[in-house]
């Protein structure tokens, strides 16, 4: 096949990408640890953007041993260049939050009062991030506040937990790896126990392992099976004081194999009602939970991170769908009505993913997927109340892209639009 | 959903979200019916497919729900949509097969057509498309016992049968591989071959954990190639941005190709008219 190569990439461009920020275009390494997703080039004589092809339709090509096509430069390229912010965590002890950034694959040390009232953007003290780390598509988050350590579980890929100690930074190997199960979102740590419990939406279980579980080490207990209740589980809250593990599920269930399909009758997949499921901190197999708060007047839409404040009795619920932070009392059950719920265009919160109760400051931490923000509230905030603090990871008014693992993509001809799945 | 001409960092003109809408995490495939203004989805974790309004927005349900245990769905992967035979295809990597259905079907309904079984070579299957005009289906399977690669069986084939065809090898530079695309026009497959086959050199200066030797790339063949057999075309390198791109989608009146990459968390559009057939006005 012929194969015209009129114009390509040219040597100068290995090695780095093209980032155009705010009208400069920057040449990076594409694993810097400051690199930002962008990649662009609109310029088409830039001589890193000239490619042509020329695609055989003689059906020799494959057979000649040539290939059109190549380094070729995107003419569009959509990315968010800031960090996602996902799940939170709070350690009171030392002063410390922690977030997940699903976006770049980092976790996001800051000081527990460094969010203000301006709309200036807060750096983070400390970044985790690069390739040494293993971090991925990073999800669920939990903090030691005695051995100073952060667990960061990896979602859709990378099938591992990372423990990072405190305040390190850049691109650092993990102080530990675990291998976990596909489809990893909450982690939470109980220290009176020793143990930590992560939820796996794909096999619809709560796994439970020693804190300091590497490597492919065995989980000690696994909750799974019908009668659990556990459907596409996501945020998880490990209660020391009450020995209990709490579930907040989106409801979304179908076999894995068509030897379970065909378990007890056959069985298709089903949509059930979002829930929050409690568990005794024993519990293993296929067991009934202790307690399930589930139903039109619980509010939950998409219920993601999840976090207890047995100081008061209560539990704190990220409503994602609802843009809604619920809280109930801790030991509700069933149709249960929230005690009180975080909502309105004053509360700020908009996807809200992760939620962190600090008693001890009497405060209520939220992350917002599709803000580029965390906002802080009086622990007993009601209503359509603003924030008493905003910690913002992008200048205010930056769109929030949202991918997050995406893996389809499709064309709208009649909108001239692309529908992306995440 | 994104505006053709987004670009940087844009956001999304519309979202489709929220419970009522009975979507989830993992969601692998889309297709869209310009015909009759439609969008399938695929909900792995719900065992189910879910047809929208092509205007649809906000936390709006679906106008159909394909799911049930007659429906012999598990966990569905991927979907593509043959307009000519009114047909939706249905990929799935843990039930191994492809499911085809009426278009308008709804609810628990039993497939028109099941490939499923060991002569059909596939394993995890992660892309469906389907050529019309040559009645043709293109399977993409990810296998770590049997062929990884691109499966092209008669498009009205039925049960335990072999493929017709599969593109697979070392030469085809597939080592994992996602969402297809046929463009029915020139007989060719257009794939994200993904191959994220992570690689942990921890104390290496390496890209880890994405594998830096076996980078992902878009891959044309002509859906005639057959055995281990190079490309007819790639979109691979630094400069094209993809690591590991996950789908793919083509814009033949623009020229366009669509890509996401799921490490990047980037979407990148190629304007690549020698991709296309040629404009006869």
């Amino acid at each position: 096949m012929e194969n015209s190569m009129k114009r390509r990439a040219s040597l100068a461009c290995a090695g780095a990408f093209m980032v155009f920020i705010a009208g400069s275009l920057l040449l990076l390494h594409p694993y810097s640890p400051t690199f930002p997703a962008v990649v662009q080039a609109s310029d088409l004589d830039d001589p890193c953007s000239e490619a042509m092809v020329q695609l055989s339709t003689s059906g020799a090509a494959s057979a000649s041993g040539s290939v059109a096509g190549g380094d070729i430069v995107p003419v569009r390229s959509l990315a968010d260049p800031y960090p996602s912010l996902h799940s939170v965590a709070v350690d009171p002890e030392n002063n410390r939050v922690v977030m997940s950034d699903s976006n770049r694959g980092s976790v996001l040390f800051y000081e527990r009062t460094s969010a203000g009232s301006s709309s200036k953007v807060t750096s983070p003290k400390w970044q985790v991030r690069g390739p040494a780390t293993g971090m991925m598509f990073i999800a669920g988050v939990a903090m030691d506040p005695a051995r100073h350590e952060v667990f960061a579980v990896n979602n859709d890929i990378g099938d591992r937990m990372e423990v990072f100690p405190y305040d390190e930074e850049g691109n650092v190997k993990p102080k530990r790896v675990l291998l976990v199960p596909h489809g990893a979102w909450g982690v939470s740590l109980n220290g009176a126990r020793d143990e930590l419990a992560i939820s796996i939406e794909h096999i619809n279980s709560v796994l439970v392992y020693r804190r300091e579980a590497a490597g492919g080490e065995a989980p000690l207990r696994v909750i799974r099976g019908a009668q659990t209740g556990l459907a596409d589980p996501h945020g998880i809250a490990f209660d020391v004081a009450t020995n209990e593990i709490l579930v907040s599920n989106h409801g979304n269930w179908a076999p894995l194999t068509q030897e379970e399909a065909s378990e007890g009758g056959l069985q298709g997949g089903r949509f059930a009602l979002p829930s929050i499921t409690t568990f005794p901190a024993e519990a293993k197999g296929d067991v009934k939970p202790t307690r399930t708060i589930q139903g039109a007047r619980t509010e939950l839409n998409w219920p993601m991170g999840i976090s207890v404040d047995t100081a008061h009795d209560e539990i704190a619920v990220a409503s994602y769908g609802n843009n809604s932070i619920l809280v109930f009392h801790r030991t509700d059950n069933g149709d249960a009505v929230p005690v009180r719920v975080i909502h309105g265009d004053r509360a700020g919160i908009l996807g809200p993913m992760g939620v962190a109760i600090d008693s001890k400051n009497d405060e209520l931490w939220v992350t917002n997927y599709r803000d580029h923000s965390a906002v802080v509230f009086p622990r007993a905030a009601e209503g359509n109340v603003a924030p008493k603090r905003i910690l913002r990871n992008a200048p205010v008014g930056t769109p929030a892209v949202g991918f997050g693992n995406a893996g389809a993509v499709a064309y709208d001809s009649r909108r001239e639009e692309i529908l992306v799945p995440n | 959903m994104f505006a053709r001409l987004a670009n940087g960092n844009s956001g999304p003109v519309r979202v489709i979200e929220g419970q009522g809408t009975k979507l989830s995490r993992t969601m692998h495939g889309i297709a869209y019916d310009p015909l009759h203004d439609e969008m399938i989805v695929p909900v792995h974790l719900a065992g189910a497919l879910l047809v929208f309004r092509g205007d649809a927005k906000g936390e709006e349900a679906p106008i159909r729900v394909i799911q049930g245990p007659h429906t012999g769905i598990l966990r569905p992967e991927t979907t593509a949509l043959d307009l000519v035979h009114d047909e939706i295809y249905v990929g799935e990597d843990g039930g191994k097969d492809i499911l085809v259905f009426p278009r308008n079907a709804n609810g628990d309904v039993a497939p028109l057509r099941t490939i499923r079984g060991p002569k059909t070579g596939l394993d995890e299957v992660r892309g469906v498309a389907v050529d019309p005009v040559r009645n043709l289906l293109v399977v993409s399977s990810r296998s770590r016992k049997a062929p990884t690669g691109l499966f092209i069986f008669n498009r009205t084939d039925d049960g335990n049968v072999t493929p017709r065809a599969i593109i697979a090898g070392p030469r085809t530079g597939i080592v994992r591989i996602r969402q297809i695309v046929v463009d029915p026009e020139q007989g060719k497959i257009f794939v994200a071959v993904k191959n994220n086959k992570e690689s942990y050199r921890w104390d290496a200066a390496s890209p880890s954990p994405w594998n830096p030797d076996e980078p992902g790339f878009i891959g044309v063949w002509d859906i005639t190639d057959n055995g281990d057999v190079l490309p007819r075309a790639v979109i691979k390198g630094l400069a094209s941005g993809l690591v590991w791109p996950a789908g793919v989608a083509l814009n033949s009146e623009d020229r366009e190709i669509y890509t996401i990459d799921s490490v990047r968390n980037g979407m990148f559009t190629f304007h690549t008219p020698e991709f296309f057939r040629k404009k006869t006005n």
